[in-house]
């Protein structure tokens, strides 16, 4: 349903100055494989916190920012972070894409829901380092570029929103649903959606559009 | 959450080499950097160290060694269920869905979706309590070293209403409820190359032995897998759990069974308690009392009745003695 | 004034609709027919910004990335009663990526003591409270950098339990008499802070209704049952999924805050009166927000510190607070404990009320119960005593339907218990002694719909799972906020758009606007633009005492009316006719004499002599006047639920199985919007019923489930089947003629649970949640 980019687009970090970044460190970052000119950034897998079979042992990572590949949306990106980076905040802060929202930075209420490797997880409880290869879809990749998914268009047509900040979450968790179970009963959804909080109260319409989107995917 | 370093571990024994303190070693001595910790799902980890109550100096991360993530299966030698295996995993192998069918209802219920995505059978073995005196950071409480369980006269509604002193805090994995039930066994290894088979019950320990935790385990010894049994067609067992809600919740009690049965009549028992006390226990006398009994409403309502006898029940979670000899009678009947 | 003479429906469709006539201003459009015969109002028009919010590009408060911004953090204090003898921030401002501190001097919120406090640092009041704050690099710089501030408290003795703050020897909150400033979400709730002993403050005796009626004793005496009970219900916060906080970046020339709010004029308002700023150089945003409930209403303190942040560093300062903070600090609903004694003949006639309440708002006044048991029903004599007990715990705010969802969980059981007493139906008694005509359609259709006949005697379910049916009522009256205006512009192009500085905040505000505009100018809501949340534009009514659309929407109608008149007069000077033989439909201009004379929509903007048509109105009287002259219109918002539950007597849990809420709103504008509104209503009144509360750690005066994992809310299982039942209410009152639902669908869903309980298991239960420990407790099984 969505495209994947094939060509890598690789971010060119800028200098250590950009405010609004995660503490950054000339000194912290690139650690334990060699780097020759501080200014630029060479991307070699030895450098990535994620491609494990090519890190040397004994190569410890952080605790000062370092690069990290993480695919999202079919697309290649490379931020610098703290090992301790959650996911939810690598992807709000660092990658523009601020639909994930964090609510109880906790697991509890699967707002920060996005997928790894087509999964349902809770961002907010995931390190960016622990990504690795696994894909990550995020709200605003569940769509094509031109159009909506059925399930977005159905929370729509059904009046599925009112504040609209469990939106993604639950959007996510629908999707996943429908990808798993193509005809699922109200039971079903209640059921794949139970770890999805709302307080405005959206619960009825949504289980009424999932079903809806059920039918049209 | 305090700066970490990272190591990726490859190998069973890389892990071993570098962890130098479990969960409880570094929240009882506040070590910082020098403390190396594993991280599997990392789900309780994060929530730890996001309430400050833990701050390792370096996470290992064990999610990705090979060879624990394995499901295997024999008629004959039973089930092992590698320590890195995602609770969404086992709740969708068919083996467990059909054969150990407490264990399935359990990990079904634990957690979210979401969660059970991350979190593994090992962590969430060696999850701390979710006592929430314990959870804040600003109560110094026994298991973190005082002399106060501030539950024993405080907000107790969700606390332990059996051996409840001198911690009353309950052991919050609905998986080892039904793991215990089917007697199943951990199995650790250590940096040295030891491995050691525990039974669920020597594996977790009591406040009153060791307030600092809530099992056995050593700074350098990892859970590798968990072992249940062979069953056989005659091995009947259900799980329970009540919550405050439904779609997902720690449990205000919760009980697992697993019988022998011929036909109706029992020929083994066993009946483990969730959320009851700080480990999860087996009601001896409830399940001895069904054995060459044909089991009904009144035998196992009986059972329900023995199995709380022995509670001291605080100001606010007397409630749990009725919903347990309910959930105990509705749970040993549903075997039938 | 120039008035015309219109006759508007009025009544009830399908049951008394007839028509009434009112003398309106000239300047206003004519009367619309009911909703059947309009294009778009009264239709289930897709949400405005639905699409913005399923893509996650709606940009919310905590989302805004400004270039050079800080992350700023609060530091709070940790214990709930103490003195602060020093701060030392020396540690903190010296942190690598730390840029700015500011310890507090004058807290914004909360009840305040009238007499000068001699220390330099507010006494610490509530674990939470805030003392300081600091902005950083990052997030986890500003955490870290906040531990490092040492604050050394000398310890004050303090008291959490209301029952134990109402004794005289206890721990003093204030020891002086206290003000609030009144906190614009708050409605009718008790602020006497003057009066009364130690913590214990009040009594309010009076509301805008009125006060004491009759004489109770005589009353009393003239009762052949009396119901008598104390009824308790539980504090609970709002949990809005996007927390409290602001973005706000201070430069030379103003200050522009992005905020989660309720209220973005309120916030513009007191960002610019703490910092002795204009109004016109402070500019709130609000697009799209989070969720509030009541709690969002003002700039808190969180608004002032990141201004003095955003001042020190000439820098954009990000300040949302943390889940934990949300919980403990941002507001909660009063609890109550609530006394009722109500008397009433064989016949259900109410003879005498007599109430009294106690509650705790924390640190902060607005406990109370409302106005349920003064006008609901029909009664000679009645009297109220409503008290407000201090407490060393987090301040109170106005959560939908303030004071009356507690309130209307004595009354409606007491109502229940008092039908079951002189063997009458509840449905029935209700129909002795309540006069409104709506209520009365709404338990007609709500009774049908719900299959209230299937209901059979209390207990009576055989069996351990008992099923209950139960049915409660509301009232709630509609509120007016005249600072309200709507800007409507017509473009040479085509685009229409109208702008007003209200919020929406979840309850599609927008959407309203865009469908009352295309239907006044013949065109499609799709094709109106709308920008609100802003205060450049002229100001718009708060989200609170759901009256925002009866406040805005007759405002954007008049609007639109006189920038239509506007254009028809350029129309007619072409065809030289008089503008008042011109119409509009489907994005036409048609002469309504000579049809063949047409212009499209498009065509009569290409020719107009200015770039665009600007057109503007605020919201006037209302057409035959007000029930009281500042804004208490005619009219009622009430709503009869019909609740059916389950009830597992072995484990003592119950769950929610069906509601039926049937409710009005006056003229109802989006339909899919009441029907998520009632939605939203009756979930928060059942997890009110049954799943949460704050739990509050006497010994040490602290939140325990200060989370989500703890903080028990429903879940997509807990959630019930609901049936809304829409009664459209026609009264001719403005030129929308349209009201509000938030709050009505808040107030009768947990009464109607606990009613449905005692259905199902013959005993009553007086004090919610109704966890499974109170119906174990009920019947006797602990």
């Amino acid at each position: 349903m969505k495209e994947k980019k094939q060509s890598e687009k690789l971010t060119v970090l800028p200098e250590e100055s950009k405010s609004g970044k995660k503490g950054l460190s000339r000194r912290g970052f690139l650690k334990g494989a060699g780097v020759t000119t501080a200014g630029t950034v060479m991307l070699q897998t030895g450098l990535l916190g994620h491609a494990r079979a090519d890190v040397k042992e004994d190569t410890l990572l952080g605790p000062d920012a370092i690069l990290v590949k993480l695919k999202v949306n079919g697309r290649s990106r490379t931020v610098q972070v703290e090992p301790r980076a959650t996911l939810a905040q690598v992807l709000r802060d660092h990658l523009e894409l601020t639909g994930t929202k964090i609510v109880c930075d906790r697991g509890s209420c699967s707002a920060c829901t996005v997928w790894l490797d087509g999964k349902p997880v809770n961002s907010c409880m995931t390190l960016a380092m622990d990504v690795g290869d696994r894909d990550i879809t995020t709200i605003e990749g569940i769509s094509n570029q031109e159009g909506l998914h059925p399930v977005q268009q159905a929370f729509i047509d059904h009046d599925a929103t009112q504040c609209g900040y469990c939106t993604p979450g639950m959007i996510m968790t629908s999707v996943h649903l429908l990808n798993e179970n193509k005809n699922p009963t109200l039971e079903d959804v209640k059921v794949a959606l139970r770890g999805n909080l709302c307080r405005c109260g959206t619960q009825p319409h949504i289980f009424k559009a999932v079903l809806d989107a059920s039918k049209k995917m | 959450m305090n700066k970490f370093s990272w190591y990726e571990a490859k190998s069973v024994e890389d892990a071993l080499g570098k962890v130098n303190a479990t969960v409880s070693d570094i929240l009882a001595k506040n070590g910082y950097k020098s403390s190396s910790v594993f991280k599997a799902g990392g789900v309780d980890l994060l929530d730890l160290m996001k309430e400050g109550l833990v701050n390792p100096g370096t996470i290992i991360d064990i999610r990705n060694i090979p060879g624990l993530n394995k499901i295997d299966s024999d008629n004959k030698s039973g089930l092992r269920i590698g320590a890195n295996v995602t609770l969404a995993e086992m709740e969708s192998n068919i083996t467990i869905k059909n054969h150990y069918i407490a264990l399935h209802q359990a990990v079904a219920l634990a957690g979210t979706p979401q969660i059970r995505n991350s979190a593994t059978l090992g962590g969430n073995l060696a999850q701390r309590t979710r006592c929430w005196y314990f959870r804040s950071i600003d109560h110094q409480c026994y298991r973190k070293g005082s002399g106060t369980c501030f539950a024993q006269e405080g907000e107790n509604e969700f606390h332990a209403i059996i051996h409840n002193q001198p911690c009353a805090s309950v052991h919050s994995s609905s998986v080892a409820t039904a793991l215990m039930a089917f007697d199943a066994q951990v199995e650790i290894i250590s940096s040295e190359g030891k491995k050691r088979t525990l039974s669920m019950e020597d594996f977790f320990v009591h406040p009153s032995k060791d307030s600092r935790t809530e099992n056995v385990l050593n700074a350098n010894e990892m859970i590798t897998a968990v072992i249940l049994p062979a069953v056989n067609e005659q091995i009947r067992s259900y799980y329970i759990k009540q919550g405050a809600r439904e779609s997902h919740d720690w449990a205000m009690a919760d009980v697992a069974v697993v019988m022998e049965l011929s036909g109706n009549r029992c020929k083994k028992a066993a009946i483990v308690l969730g959320a009851a006390a700080p480990v999860p226990i087996k009601a001896r006398d409830a399940a001895n009392s069904l054995i060459g009994k044909e089991l009904n409403e009144s035998i196992a309502a009986s059972a329900g009745e023995t199995a709380m006898k022995d509670a001291t029940p605080l100001a606010k979670n007397g409630y749990k003695v009725p919903v347990f000899k309910a959930i105990i009678k509705r749970a040993i009947l549903k075997t039938v | 004034m120039n008035t015309k003479k219109q006759k508007f429906p009025f009544g009830i469709p399908d049951h008394n609709l007839t028509e009434v006539e009112r003398e309106i201003p000239v300047g206003e459009p004519d009367a619309w027919p009911v909703n059947d015969q309009l294009k778009h109002v009264g239709k289930p028009v897709k949400r405005y910004d639905a699409k913005a919010k399923v893509t996650g590009k709606a940009k919310y408060t905590a989302d805004m990335r400004l270039p050079g911004m800080l992350y700023a953090k609060f530091l709070r204090s940790t214990v709930p009663a103490a003195r602060i003898k020093s701060i030392d921030t020396s540690a903190a401002e010296s942190y690598p990526g730390v840029y700015a501190v500011h310890v507090i001097e004058n807290l914004a919120t909360g009840a305040r003591e009238k007499e000068n406090e001699s220390n330099r640092f507010p006494e610490i009041k509530f674990t939470g409270q805030p003392i300081a704050g600091l902005a950083a690099e990052s997030l986890d710089i500003a955490e870290e950098a906040a531990r490092l501030i040492k604050v050394e408290y000398e310890y004050q003795p303090f008291v959490i339990d209301v029952e134990e703050a109402m004794k005289p020897e206890a721990p003093l909150v204030f020891s002086a008499p206290v003000e609030q400033k009144a906190d614009a979400g708050d409605v009718g709730v008790t602020h006497e802070g003057d009066r009364g002993q130690g913590n214990v403050r009040g009594p309010s005796t009076s509301s805008f209704f009125g006060g004491p009626r009759g004489d109770l004793e005589k009353g009393f005496a003239e009762a052949d049952v009396i119901v008598e009970h104390t009824y308790r219900t539980q504090v609970h916060t709002h949990v809005p999924l996007e927390t409290h906080g602001v973005v706000v970046d201070w430069k030379p020339d103003g200050m522009l805050v992005y905020t989660s709010t309720q209220n973005t004029k309120a916030v513009r308002d007191e960002m610019a009166d703490y910092f002795d700023l204009p109004r016109s150089k402070v500019r709130v945003i609000c697009e799209f927000m989070g969720g509030g409930f009541g709690a969002k209403h003002s700039a808190g303190n969180f608004g002032p510190m990141a201004a003095i942040l955003s001042r020190k560093t000439g820098r954009p300062v990000w300040l949302m607070l943390d889940r934990k903070e949300e919980h403990i600090s941002q507001g909660n609903r009063p609890n109550s404990i609530h006394y009722l004694k109500i008397g009433a003949k064989k016949n259900g006639k109410l003879t005498a009320i007599q109430q009294r309440s106690h509650g705790t708002a924390g640190v902060a006044l607005g406990a109370g119960v409302g106005r349920v048991a003064q006008i609901l029903y029909e009664c000679p004599n009645f009297a109220t005593e409503q008290y407000d007990v201090f407490t060393h715990a987090g301040p109170g705010a106005a959560w939908r339907a303030p004071g009356n969802v507690q309130g209307a969980y004595g009354v409606e059981q007491a109502i229940d218990e008092l039908a079951e007493k002189i063997n009458m139906d509840p449905l029935a008694l209700r129909d002795i002694i309540d006069t409104s005509e709506v209520r009365k359609v709404e338990r007609q259709r709500g009774a049908e719909k719900f299959g209230w006949s299937r209901r059979k005697p209390a207990g009576s379910d055989p069996g351990p799972v008992k099923k209950g049916l139960g049915v409660a009522q509301s009232t709630w009256p509609r509120f007016i906020e005249f600072d309200s205006t709507a800007e409507v512009r017509i473009l040479r192009d085509g685009a229409v758009e109208i702008r007003s500085g209200v919020q929406d905040i979840g309850t599609g505000t927008k959407t309203v606007l865009a469908q009352v505009v295309a239907e006044e100018l013949g065109i499609r809501p799709e094709e109106v633009t709308v920008r609100i949340g802003d205060t450049v534009f002229p100001n718009g009514p708060s989200s609170g005492g759901s009256k925002v659309t009866g406040s805005i929407t007759p405002a954007a109608r008049n609007a639109a009316y006189k920038a239509k008149m506007e254009l028809f007069e350029q129309v007619a000077g072409k065809w030289e006719t008089d503008p008042s033989l011109l119409k509009t439909q489907d994005g036409q201009i048609i002469h309504k004499e000579d049809p063949l004379k047409k212009m499209s929509f498009n065509d009569a903007l290409k020719g107009m002599r200015t770039g665009a048509i600007y057109a503007s109105a605020s919201r006037s009287d209302d057409y035959g006047g007000f029930q009281q002259p500042w804004g208490l219109a005619y009219g009622d918002l009430g709503s009869v639920q019909f609740a059916e539950v389950t009830v597992d007597t072995e484990t003592g849990f119950v769950k929610v199985d069906k509601i039926v809420a049937a409710h009005s709103c006056g003229r109802p504008i989006n339909t899919a919007h009441v029907r998520s509104q009632i939605n939203g209503g009756v979930i928060q009144g059942v997890a009110y019923a049954l799943y949460e509360y704050r739990s509050m750690d006497k010994e040490t005066g602290h939140m325990m489930n200060a989370n989500l994992d703890q903080y028990k809310l429903p879940y997509a299982m807990e959630i019930p089947e609901i049936e809304s039942i829409i009664v459209e209410d026609y009264a001719g009152r403005s030129s929308t003629d349209a009201y509000g639902i938030g709050e009505p669908a808040n107030i009768a869903t947990a009464v109607a649970v606990a009613n449905a309980v005692y259905n199902a298991i013959g005993v009553r239960i007086y004090e919610i949640p109704i966890t499974p420990d109170k119906v174990l407790n009920a019947l006797n099984k602990i």
